[in-house]
């Protein structure tokens, strides 16, 4: 038995349950009835109104109501005491709605619900209660018999589930989680689902901020959110996906024995860092896809900045001051501009490096930053950083590294101890065991309702899918605020599908783009509206403050802000610093100095 | 497969037999018709009853009457032993049972035996006004018999701390009582009957009897088991039984004067009964909760506790909830607030006269107090008939806390507790119960789109769910029924014209 099963399956349907109430309530008011009937009681309708005839017909038709409503609200009750109780209350409601306000409206006077008019209906309560009460007694009694019966237990009971459809979701990021969360959603309106979600990691990772993790501004754990709470009906597995066996429908992951059965496997593997089979960049350059990424980046500067401090070689000094991020999109620019930020708010604890020793530079093959946004915000982000010191090589193309340098195309080398490599990336290698149509770069090819074009059974969001938009004729780019909105498109789909109902077209006009470029700065475009400066700063922070997942924490991400705006950024080495990329140097070149009182050995 | 129609929870089969059950209800209703039957000999409606069998005398009214309060009372046996409720569930069952037979018996079946007309208009209710009282004293005083006379599986045990945290919750409350309602010259007046004592007299009077109240709420409460939202509401009742027991019965007799039990009588013991439901019911449930709640946080060892999700993200979450869920809620009451054009006087308080200032201050204050009802009814609700039902108590509530106490007391006329007072709100009685129904069915909705937590995801878990759920259920329907039966009726009963 599947979870939502255990929970759903204790008492009638809705509409098993008001067929007893009604005819519970029918013939609690057809008694009512008669006993006024008999005693010659004028008054004491359940809808009084002007017109006799009318008004016993309005009885009957509201005693059915009544009833039908206690059977619906309390058929998860606690036996006839309860369902007696619950029919008090279902009458004395009923009163207030039928004869204090229904009967006012249809006599063309307008409730008042003064004192007075309650008086004045107080025969039509008495008749509310004991209809209400009776009813509830009669649908406690009444209910199991019915439930025997055969034949009526078909149309009133629950019907016996079936097996629900299974949905595996590959992957933990936005697209996954957002489908498994709208899944969720559909679950919890009847749809027959049991989704299980397959990650590495047991956490959502917010990648707007990665980069103010590596900028030391914002704690690791504070942008991420555990799938386990933002998905609490989703069953989680957490490791990698070692096979997959569309034939069969089957997942094989890592460490667990048996493999996950689906019926529709949802994959949202995102992408992976490309490295274009460029010599040395896979082992001597960093990238920022993940937590432990931007941790070792932060680690890694930091240390850099250890070493320099104490460092006698100029030349390995410059190397290590030296900080190159290649890529001039969002996260190479976020990255180059909160690595400056770390080192200058850093360097007064190294007394023993000249800020002029301090480079950053970032390499981009085009010849613009910021390909994404607008020429004139590009040019802003541009200039502003320039000005700040940090260059840039645009129409410049990596040719390699080194454990010293980054090597350009065209053959310059830029000594260097730290690069990032935010210039490229591809769609999960995972995706590769997948017998469907992908395209060149290995993306799943899905139509627009984010079906496979070869296997109707697999659906694809995220980074990993070529997903065409009709709107434009191309197609949608992979950004974050896109494969959320796929999630909740394909979570909607894919109960369709298991409903028998046709898939819809995922449609999505971006609302804007934000980058931050450090320094309390930032562009923003937002539905044509250009912003730059600290306007757009702030602008970032309140937008993507919204949309991290949890109130826990937003106020855990506001507080790490708050600090950063009072106190100095923290350079504490937790843990060391990933040492492939910082070889020792070969041999000291001189003696340790003593410390000149001027603060340089 | 047998599919059990209305319940989730199957009753637990008898464990005596029906018949000894029976047995025991019966000589439990003949406990309870003794103390019914006494009053009735006092205020001379003895006479009524022997009417059944063409008689007139009290004698024969009297054994009549006996038989008659076995026979129910044996009903009352028989729905504990199929319940089972736990002790303090017991009395407000008894309360409820007592209520229906008012209606059932001394409305409807006793004048049709007799002959008479049914006497289903206010005037005739008034009438009987005495007979509810008494119905009320006899579901009590059976449901306490029939608590000592069963053999229970846990045995009812005395809880010192609890009555300790009574004991300081109940002279606490009379503390705020006698600062909120009292007068300033004679202090808090539990009764009628006491409305011309000292002021030193009134004062002790109402410490001792916080101080019975709270005490028997700890020996009844030992454990703030279904949370203080839920707690607050069973206080309600607990309130209004004290008012029953003391302002019209005990109070009066110990000064001498005749059971007050008719609706001319009661009108002018109305003045204590916000008080008694407000503080020695509300508050007394609430403080001793908080007590209870704040003892375990700090020196329990309860694991329940560590596995919870925190204050600052169920509290968060609920905040957010009510606010939406107190915005419905008092998007609905404002049709019936401009229907009798009470926005101007919300608008008051603020200073302003508009309308429109006056829809802004009440969907102000609507969202403040469904802040509230998120944060005291978070994971109490768990279909939309208990949803409904915990909404609309605490609608009542704050019929009693709003324009009957607050709004004059912030517009400088002190608490309003007069039958006048409660007549002229009997609209806002109508829009408080309709805004706890829009608050409770949203809240729910709310709840529900997150993490229904009453939605089993594992075999694991689904005992532990059902166990809630029928903790939490008890008798949690009687008390929603109770809350609005008194709160619709008694404004009709005592606030009419004298028959």
């Amino acid at each position: 038995m599947t979870g939502i099963e255990v929970g759903e399956a204790r008492g009638a349907t809705a509409l098993g349950a008001a067929a007893v109430g009604a005819v519970s309530g029918g013939v609690a008011g057809g008694l009512l009835a008669v006993l006024r009937a008999i005693d010659g009681l004028g008054d004491g309708a359940l809808l009084p109104v002007a017109n006799r005839p009318l008004e016993s017909v309005l009885h009957l038709v509201a005693a059915v109501g009544l009833g039908a409503a206690v059977g619906v609200l309390f058929r998860n009750g606690g036996g006839g005491a309860a369902s007696t109780s619950g029919g008090l209350l279902a009458g004395l409601l009923w009163w207030m709605l039928g004869p204090l306000t229904l009967s006012p409206l249809l006599d063309g006077r307008g409730p008042t619900w003064s004192l007075a008019d309650a008086s004045a209906v107080f025969p039509s309560l008495v008749t509310a209660l004991l209809v209400g009460g009776l009813g509830g007694a009669l649908f406690a009694a009444v209910g199991p018999q019915v439930g025997r019966l055969p034949w009526l237990s078909r149309l009133v009971a629950p019907a016996v589930r079936s097996e629900p459809s299974r949905v595996v979701v590959l992957g933990g990021g936005f697209g996954g989680v957002a489908t498994a969360q709208r899944l969720e959603r559909r679950m919890l309106a009847g749809a027959d689902l049991a989704v299980s979600l397959v990650s590495p990691s047991n956490s959502l990772l917010f990648t707007p901020m990665l980069a103010e993790v590596a900028g030391s501004a914002l704690q690791p754990h504070h942008i991420s959110a555990p799938i386990r709470a933002t998905c609490p009906r989703t069953r989680f597995y957490r490791g990698e996906v070692t096979g997959i066996d569309v034939d069969r429908r089957l997942v094989h992951i890592e460490g667990t024995s048996a493999p996950l059965p689906y019926d529709h496997l949802v994959v949202a593997l995102g992408s992976v860092p490309n490295y274009r089979d460029l010599p040395g960049l896979a082992e001597h350059s960093f990238t920022l896809k993940s937590l432990p990424d931007a941790v070792a980046i932060r680690n890694h500067v930091i240390a850099m900045l250890e070493r320099a401090d104490a460092e006698t070689d100029a030349t390995e000094r410059r190397r290590q001051l030296t900080f190159v991020v290649a890529g001039g999109g969002f996260a190479g620019t976020e990255t180059i501009a909160e690595l400056f930020d770390l080192v200058h708010n850093a360097r007064r604890y190294y007394p023993h490096i000249d800020p002029a020793e301090l480079r950053f530079v970032l390499v981009h093959s085009g010849d613009r930053l910021l390909p994404e946004i607008g020429p004139e915000l590009a040019d802003f982000a541009l200039q502003r950083l320039r000005r700040r010191g940090i260059e840039f090589l645009l129409g410049t193309r990596v040719g390699g590294a080194s454990a010293e340098a980054m090597h350009l195309a065209d053959g310059e080398r830029i000594p260097t101890r730290t690069l990032v490599w935010t210039a490229g990336n591809q769609p999960h290698p995972a995706l590769g065991r997948l017998p469907a149509e992908r395209n060149r770069a290995g993306a799943l090819v899905v139509d627009e309702t984010l079906r496979s074009t070869t296997h109707p059974e697999v659906w694809a969001v995220g980074d990993c899918a070529q997903i065409p938009d009709p709107l434009t004729g191309g197609l949608h780019p992979p950004t974050a605020q896109h494969a959320l909105r796929e999630g909740k498109t394909l979570g909607d789909n894919i109960a369709a599908a298991v409903g028998g109902r046709p898939p819809k077209p995922f449609r999505f006009t971006p609302i804007g783009i934000l980058v931050a470029l450090g320094h309390r700065t930032a562009v923003a475009e937002i539905r044509g509206l250009r912003f730059s400066g600290l306007a757009a700063w702030v602008l970032w922070r309140g937008v993507y403050l919204s949309k991290l997942p949890g109130l826990e924490k937003k106020l855990r991400v506001l507080i790490d802000w708050t600090i950063d705006l009072l106190f100095p950024r923290d350079i504490v080495l937790a843990a060391d610093p990933d040492e492939r990329r910082i070889p020792e140097p070969a041999a000291p070149t001189a003696p340790m100095p003593p410390i000149a009182p001027g603060g340089r050995p | 497969m047998t599919t059990h129609l209305p319940t989730a929870t199957t009753p637990a089969p008898p464990r005596g037999g029906s018949g000894r059950a029976l047995a025991t209800g019966a000589l439990a209703g003949v406990v309870g018709g003794l103390a019914f039957g006494a009053a009735m000999l006092q205020l001379g409606l003895l006479p009524s009853i022997a009417l059944l069998i063409r008689a007139e005398s009290d004698a024969v009214g009297f054994a009549v009457h006996l038989l008659v309060a076995a026979f129910i009372g044996a009903g009352f046996g028989l729905l504990v032993d199929r319940h089972r409720p736990a002790a303090d569930e017991t009395l407000y069952w008894g309360m409820i049972y007592g209520a229906t037979w008012w209606l059932l018996g001394a409305m409807t079946l006793l004048p049709l035996l007799s002959g008479q007309p049914l006497g289903w208009d206010a005037a005739s209710a008034r009438e009987l006004f005495p007979a509810l009282v008494g119905h009320l004293i006899y579901g009590l005083v059976t449901a306490g018999a029939l608590l000592l006379a069963h053999d229970r599986e846990e045995p009812i045990a005395i809880d010192r701390a609890s009555l300790l945290r009574g004991a300081v919750a109940g002279l606490a409350a009379a503390a705020l009582l006698g600062a909120v309602g009292g007068d300033a010259g004679s202090g808090p007046a539990l009764s009628a009957s006491m409305a011309d004592r000292a002021a030193a007299t009134n004062w002790g009077a109402a410490l001792t009897l916080g101080l019975v109240a709270g005490l028997g709420y700890g020996a009844l409460h030992p454990r703030a088991r279904t949370g203080a939202g839920p707690g607050l509401i069973r206080g309600l009742v607990y309130g209004f039984a004290w008012w029953i027991v003391a302002a019209l019965t005990f109070i009066p007799l110990l000064a001498g004067d005749e059971l007050p039990w008719t609706a001319d009588d009661a009108r002018e013991g109305f003045a204590s009964l916000p008080g008694y439901i407000l503080f020695v019911g509300a508050a007394v449930a609430l403080i001793h909760h908080w007590l209870t709640a704040t003892g375990r946080a700090l020196f329990g060892d309860d694991l329940s506790i560590v596995a919870d999700e925190g204050l600052g993200t169920r509290g968060l979450r609920a905040s957010g909830q009510g606010v939406i869920a107190g915005l419905v809620g008092g998007g609905l009451f404002t049709v019936v607030m401009a229907r009798i054009g009470f926005l101007s006087t919300v608008a008051d308080l603020v200073g302003g006269e508009s309308v429109a200032i006056g829809v802004v201050v009440h969907l102000l204050i609507s969202s403040v107090i469904g802040v509230v009802y998120g944060l005291l009814f978070v994971r109490r609700s768990h279909d939309a008939g208990s949803a409904i039902g915990w909404g609309v108590a605490y609608g009542v509530l704050w019929w009693l806390l709003g324009p009957l106490t607050l709004l004059p007391t912030l517009l400088g006329d002190g608490p309003q507790w007069t039958v006048a007072a409660a007549t002229d709100a009997y609209p806002a009685l109508i829009g408080h119960i309709a805004y706890g129904a829009a608050l409770g069915a949203v809240f729910f909705r709310l709840e529900r789109r997150r993490d229904p937590w009453w939605i089993s995801r594992s075999e694991a878990e689904a005992a532990r769910v059902e166990r809630a759920s029928r903790q939490l259920l008890s008798s949690a329907p009687g008390l929603w029924a109770l809350t609005i039966l008194i709160a619709v009726t008694i404004p009709i009963l005592l606030g009419g014209p004298t028959p």
